[in-house]
C-alpha cells in the first residue's frame, strides 16, 4: 500500500479549498496522483471512465446540494470509498452521510496533511474489508443455494423408488394385500407425498431466494382459479368434514399474473386453512374489489380454526417459521409454504398479509393487479383526440388433436402469438396479451380497429400465415371467428378516456363470455378424452 | 395381438425393475436400457413404439440420446417421455426443444404418467400392435 501510487479524485467547486487540498495531499509521505473536478456531473464522468482509490467530495457543488451529491457518488460507483469534505456548519449532514456508507469526514479549515492521509487510507482499508465481506456473504448465498438445489434433486432418486414400489404393492401388482397391510403402505404413501412435498418447497424456497423464482403474466379471471382449487381440495376438506365455500364478486376484472402460480398460492393458503381447522369449522375463499385500491384484486382465505396470535402473525411469512402451538399437527411442512407465497405475491408487485385473533378464525389476503385493458388500448384505438370509427374482435383458437398436447406446445403456443403480432398494424390493431389458464387450449384475441367487412383480410392473413409454421397443423385445429365490436350509443359525447375506458369495458365482457363457452367445450373435449 | 413395445431407460435398476412391472401391467411389452449407449442401440435394434428416458445417464446422457434418435430416421418419430429428478425449470424446456414428446419429474403421478403414454402412442394404442418400423 505505502508503495503504490493512491489516485484521489477531488470533487471540489471552491479553487481555494481544491488547492488547500491538494497542497495537503502532495505533502504527505505516500505519491499520490490528484485530479480535480469542480461539478458532480464532471466527477460522474470521470468515475465512469476510470475507479480512483477514493473519492474526495464537496457535498454543495453547482450542480447538485447536500445529501443528494454523496447518494448520487455512490450510486454511480458502489465500491469506490468516499471521504466527505465538510464545512464547520454542517458536520451533522456528513454524519449522515457517514450513516448512509461514506467512508469518513474531515472539516475544512482542520485538515493536516497526516490526518488527510490516514483518512484516506482508512477509508480505503473499510472498503476494502467490506467488498470483501459482500463477496464472501454472496459466495456462501450461491453455495448454500447450489447445495439446497443437489440435495433436493438427490434426495428424489431414493424418493421416488420408494414412491414406485409402494403404489406398485398398493396397487397390486404385486399380489394381493390384505387390509391391514394396505393400510400401512397408505400411511408409507402419505409420508412420501409430504417428504416430496417438502422437497418441492425447499427448492422454491432456494429459487426465491436467489431470485430465480419465475412468473410468466397473463390475462387470467381469478374465478376460474379459484373454482380450480376448490375442486382439488374438496375431498381433502370433505374427508376432514369442513366446508369448503367460494364468494366471488359478480364483476370482477380480469388480473394480470402467473395462473401456475396464483395457484401456488391459493391452494397453500387454503390447504392451511384446512389443515388448521377442525371438524364443522369451514373455510370460505374470496375474490373481491375494494373501491379504496381499484389496481388490485383482493383473494383472500378465511378459516374458522383457532386463530393466530400476534406474535405469530408478525413472523408467519418468514422463512422456517413454524407456529409453535401447532404441534398437535406434527409433521405439518418445512415452515416455507407461506414464505414462498409471499414471494410469488411479491413478483406479481402485490401484497399478503393475515388478519385474525386467537380462537376466531384467520384471514389471508393477496392482492393481484387488475388487468388494465384501457390503458393498452388507448394508444392504438383513438386517432387525433378521436376514437376509431369501427372495431372487430378476432378471436383465434388453438384446439390441441391430443390432451396433454403433443411436443413442444409452449413454443408453439409462443411463435403463434409472435405470428399474431406480425399480422396487424401496430398502430391501429392490438394482440392482447396471452389469456387464460396455462392449460392445453389457447385462445388468442387481436382488437382491430376495422369494421367486419374488411376485417376478413386480416383473418385471411392470420390464417395463411399460422399455416405455415412447421408442425401446428399436426397439433392443433385453429379456428378464427371475428365478431363486431358494438359501443353503447351516445358514447361518442364522452371525454375521450372515458370512450375507451367503455370500449375496453365491452371488449372484456365480450372475452369473458367467450371463455366461458370455451371452457365448457374444453371441459366437453376432456370428459372425452377420459 | 402384439402389445405395443416401450423401450425403458434408466440407469438405477431397482427403479428400472419397479417400472417395468407396472408397465407390464398396463399391458406393454418393455425393453430396458441403463446408458445412453445401450439406450440408442437398444432403440435402433427393437424399434420400441415409445422411449421413456432418465436425463442423467452414464456414456451419453438422455440429451445426447435424444439428439441421436432424432437424426436416426426410423427413430425419430418415435415419441420420448423424459422422466427425470432433474429440475423442470432448467430442463423441461430444453427437453421438448430437443424432440422429446413430455417432461415429467421424479417422482410422478403414475396415472399422468399413463396417460400420456397412452396418449403418445396415439388413438386406440392400448389395444393397437406396435408401429410398424
Amino acid at each position: 500500500m505505502d508503495h503504490q501510487t493512491t489516485n484521489v479524485l477531488l470533487i471540489e467547486d471552491n479553487p481555494g479549498d481544491a488547492d488547500l487540498v491538494r497542497l495537503r495531499l502532495v505533502e504527505g509521505q505516500s505519491p499520490v496522483n490528484v485530479s480535480c473536478v469542480n461539478r458532480l456531473s464532471d466527477g460522474l464522468a470521470s468515475l465512469t471512465r476510470e475507479t480512483p482509490s477514493v473519492v474526495l467530495l464537496d457535498l454543495n457543488l453547482p450542480d447538485s446540494h447536500g445529501a443528494e451529491t454523496f447518494r448520487r457518488v455512490m450510486e454511480h460507483a458502489p465500491n469506490v470509498p468516499v471521504v466527505v469534505l465538510s464545512g464547520q456548519d454542517d458536520e451533522v449532514l456528513a454524519m449522515k452521510a457517514v450513516h448512509n456508507g461514506v467512508q469518513d469526514y474531515l472539516v475544512k479549515g482542520n485538515i493536516s496533511s497526516k490526518n488527510l492521509e490516514r483518512a484516506i487510507r482508512y477509508a480505503v482499508e473499510r472498503q476494502g474489508l467490506l467488498r470483501a465481506l459482500e463477496i464472501t456473504q454472496k459466495q456462501q448465498l450461491e453455495f448454500k443455494n447450489r447445495f439446497l438445489s443437489h440435495v433436493s434433486h438427490e434426495l428424489r432418486t431414493p424418493l421416488t423408488c420408494i414412491h414406485q414400489y409402494v403404489t406398485l404393492l398398493l396397487d397390486g401388482l404385486a399380489g394381493p394385500m390384505a387390509p391391514e397391510q394396505s393400510d400401512h403402505l397408505k400411511t408409507v404413501l402419505k409420508s412420501v407425498n409430504q417428504l416430496h412435498a417438502m422437497i418441492r418447497d425447499l427448492l422454491e424456497a432456494t429459487r426465491a431466494e436467489s431470485g430465480k423464482l419465475r412468473v410468466e403474466p397473463r390475462c387470467i379471471a381469478v374465478g376460474e382459479l379459484v373454482q380450480q382449487v376448490v375442486a382439488m381440495l374438496r375431498p381433502t376438506a370433505d374427508g376432514k368434514r369442513v366446508g369448503l365455500e367460494i364468494a366471488l364478486d359478480q364483476r370482477m376484472p380480469l388480473v394480470y399474473a402467473d395462473p401456475d402460480r396464483v395457484l401456488e398460492v391459493l391452494i397453500n393458503l387454503a390447504d392451511n386453512a384446512i389443515k388448521f381447522t377442525p371438524a364443522e369449522g369451514s373455510v370460505m375463499i374470496q375474490a373481491s374489489m375494494v373501491e379504496a385500491d381499484p389496481g388490485f384484486v383482493y383473494i383472500s382465505v378465511t378459516d374458522t380454526g383457532r386463530g393466530i396470535g400476534p406474535e405469530a402473525k408478525a413472523l408467519i411469512f418468514e422463512r422456517l417459521y413454524q407456529d409453535p402451538d401447532s404441534i398437535d399437527n406434527n409433521r405439518s411442512g418445512l415452515g416455507l409454504g407461506l414464505f414462498i407465497c409471499k414471494e410469488i405475491v411479491r413478483l406479481h408487485e402485490g401484497r399478503i398479509w393475515v388478519s385474525s385473533e386467537l380462537g376466531q378464525g384467520s384471514t389471508f389476503t393477496f392482492t393481484m393487479p387488475v388487468y388494465s385493458l384501457a390503458k393498452l388500448l388507448s394508444p392504438v384505438v383513438t386517432y387525433e383526440g378521436r376514437l376509431r370509427p369501427a372495431f372487430v374482435l378476432v378471436r383465434v383458437d388453438l384446439m390441441p388433436l391430443s390432451n396433454p398436447p403433443r411436443g413442444n406446445w409452449k413454443e408453439s403456443r409462443q411463435q403463434s402469438f409472435e405470428v399474431l403480432r406480425r399480422c396487424v398494424y401496430l398502430d391501429k390493431d392490438l394482440v392482447l396479451p396471452p389469456m387464460g389458464t396455462s392449460g392445453a387450449l389457447e385462445t388468442f384475441f387481436v382488437l382491430a380497429s376495422t369494421d367486419i367487412k374488411r376485417s376478413g383480410i386480416m383473418t385471411t392473413r392470420i390464417r395463411e400465415q399460422l399455416e405455415r409454421l412447421p408442425d401446428l397443423q399436426t397439433k392443433c385445429t385453429v379456428t378464427i371467428t371475428t365478431v363486431p365490436v358494438e359501443l353503447p350509443s351516445g358514447n361518442l359525447v364522452e371525454a375521450l378516456e372515458q370512450q375507451v375506458q367503455s370500449l375496453a369495458g365491452c371488449v372484456t365482457q365480450m372475452i369473458l363470455t367467450n371463455r366461458e363457452t370455451k371452457q365448457s367445450r374444453a371441459r366437453k373435449s376432456t370428459q372425452h378424452s377420459n | 395381438m402384439p402389445r405395443p413395445k416401450i423401450l425403458l431407460v434408466d440407469d438405477d435398476p431397482d427403479l428400472l425393475r419397479a417400472l417395468r412391472l407396472r408397465l407390464r401391467a398396463n399391458n406393454y411389452e418393455v425393453t430396458t436400457a441403463s446408458d445412453g449407449y445401450s439406450a440408442i442401440a437398444s432403440a435402433q435394434k427393437e424399434r420400441p413404439s415409445l422411449i421413456i428416458l432418465d436425463l442423467g445417464l452414464p456414456v451419453g446422457d438422455g440429451f445426447v440420446v435424444l439428439d441421436r434418435l432424432q437424426n436416426i430416421d426410423a427413430l425419430s418419430g418415435v415419441p420420448v417421455i423424459v422422466l427425470s429428478a432433474r429440475d423442470p425449470q432448467a430442463n423441461e424446456e430444453r427437453a421438448l426443444r430437443a424432440g422429446a414428446a413430455a417432461f415429467f419429474q421424479k417422482p410422478a403421478d403414475n396415472d399422468e404418467l399413463m396417460n400420456v403414454i397412452q396418449v403418445s402412442l396415439g388413438p386406440g394404442s392400448a389395444q393397437r400392435a406396435a408401429w410398424p418400423s
